[in-house]
């Protein structure tokens, strides 16, 4: 019971990072406890528990800087989920022509390249600070030469844009098609 | 006073307090200088516009600098949940900060402890955390785009990435579909401007009205076209038009702006916002006028 402190510090964080055991736990909260990451202990839901029965609850949006943290520091963890909700990130990419340029669609964030040259012509959508940073990063870059937004990016549009990223490079490879 | 609240993609921007001044493509804060690109810097430029063009003072933005780690925002966050009833702005404007529900929930309270609720917006990731948090019913105006209408409509997700893939497959025809499941599950502001190839007004549950002209497709492209809508909106409740007015006037400048400024996927924010005082100039008035018929009609019927 010595997590139960946990609960009352206010934090709803919406999202779950699971491990094999309790060790890992430790570890990992102790791992993002260094990075300043808020997280607490928790006993995962019954439907939710993969591995062991204790598991840290984290602000589910920052989810990749989470995964990225947890694997440089050899945390070896077995999913992170929401706490409600459908557990699979949206996975459904939808595409626009635009003739001589090419929107890529995926969640709420949008990437449009233009055809020949693969330059990243304009991002838009999404919401998280992260986007106009990774913008300004992208802009103007050739998509192959662009940074790679699940690198650079801490949240989950981040992991939405990495997503529209990677199908505009195999369309623009596929010669825009 | 018109009071904006967000991020700014710089690493070194101190939280940064003060009247916001247009200069070109750049925008001018205390003394920092921020590029207006997609994110908050374009909502303040549009805000910047508006109420110049209404011969009114500028806003007031609260920037910071955040690349996504959330350190920036939780700053906001803190100098929000203890300045807010002091600053009492009359409009507040939320948009890019890392959501955290448990700080919004606190911002919500601080908002109500000012001598008058501010009205209150919510844009981008801080309608995420409005949404996520279960108090979205206390601000007035949410400006989501069709994926994120989708999250509203979805009662579990708590951000965008997550939503339910039959809601986020839903096409504009079912956005009345999702309007009524945004504001049955409370995860609407009162008031909705859903932006797409055909904006959307709700009030209260009810679809209020529909705009789809000048219908300009390369707008969906460009970084911060969302941004203006919501900045326009701020600005001109802030100026004294009631929220349907301003959320009618906002979508008819935005598009007309992507027809004056013709419009490419190419085209860059600021190139879209430095038409908006021909823009207005031209059209405030008419519109202006034509809203207001409208909801003469509005309430007759």
């Amino acid at each position: 019971m010595f997590f139960k402190s946990g609960k009352n510090n206010g934090f709803e964080g919406g999202g779950l990072v699971l491990f094999e055991n309790v060790e890992e736990a430790m570890s990992g909260e102790r791992a993002l406890k260094a990075d300043g990451v808020e997280n607490r202990l928790v006993a995962p839901p019954p439907e939710l528990r993969k591995g062991c029965d204790l598991a840290l609850e984290i602000n589910l949006v920052e989810k990749p800087a989470v995964e990225r943290l947890l694997r440089s520091r050899k945390v070896h963890f077995v999913d992170i989920l929401p706490m409600k909700g459908d557990a699979e990130l949206l996975q459904v990419v939808q595409v626009t022509d635009f003739g001589e340029a090419v929107m890529v669609k995926a969640g709420n964030m949008k990437l449009t390249f233009d055809k020949a040259s693969g330059v990243v012509l304009n991002i838009s959508g999404g919401g998280c600070p992260d986007i106009p940073y990774l913008h300004a990063e992208m802009l103007a870059k050739p998509l192959d030469r662009a940074p790679r937004p699940r690198e650079m990016g801490h949240t989950l549009c981040s992991l939405m844009l990495d997503r529209a990223y990677v199908q505009s490079l195999e369309i623009w490879k596929n010669g825009g098609r | 006073m018109l009071l904006i609240c967000g991020t700014a993609p710089r690493k070194d921007l101190p939280l940064t307090e003060g009247e916001a001044i247009l200069q070109g493509d750049t925008l001018r804060i205390g003394g920092a200088e921020i590029p207006c690109t997609q994110g908050t810097a374009a909502l303040v430029s549009a805000a910047c516009a508006t109420l110049a063009c209404l011969g009114k003072p500028a806003p007031r933005a609260l920037l910071v600098g955040d690349d996504g780690s959330g350190k920036g925002s939780r700053l906001l966050y803190d100098h929000l949940i203890h300045n807010l009833p002091r600053l009492a702005p009359q409009v507040v404007v939320l948009h890019y900060m890392l959501p955290v529900m448990g700080l919004m929930r606190k911002v919500s309270e601080a908002a109500s402890k000012a001598k008058k609720r501010p009205f209150m917006i919510a844009d981008a990731a801080a309608m995420y955390a409005a949404k996520a948090a279960g108090i979205a019913r206390e601000f007035d105006l949410f400006t989501p785009d069709l994926s994120e209408l989708a999250f509203l409509a979805d009662p579990q997700a708590t951000h965008p990435a997550y939503v339910s893939r039959h809601l986020f497959e839903s096409d504009s025809a079912r956005i009345p579909e999702l309007v009524a499941a945004a504001y049955a599950n409370g995860s609407a502001a009162r008031t909705l401007v859903v932006k797409g190839a055909v904006d959307h007004i709700a009030q209260d549950g009810r679809i209020v009205d529909r705009l789809a002209e000048p219908n300009i497709p390369a707008l969906e492209a460009i970084g911060g076209t969302g941004d203006t809508i919501s900045g326009m909106a701020g600005a001109l409740v802030s100026a004294g038009f009631d929220e349907i007015t301003a959320a009618r006037v906002a979508v008819r400048a935005n598009r007309t702006a992507g027809l004056y400024a013709a419009v490419t996927p190419a085209t860059r924010i600021w190139q879209v916002i430095e038409t908006l005082p021909r823009v207005l100039a031209e059209h405030l008035d008419e519109w202006a006028r034509q809203a207001g018929n409208k909801n003469i009609e509005r309430s007759a019927s």
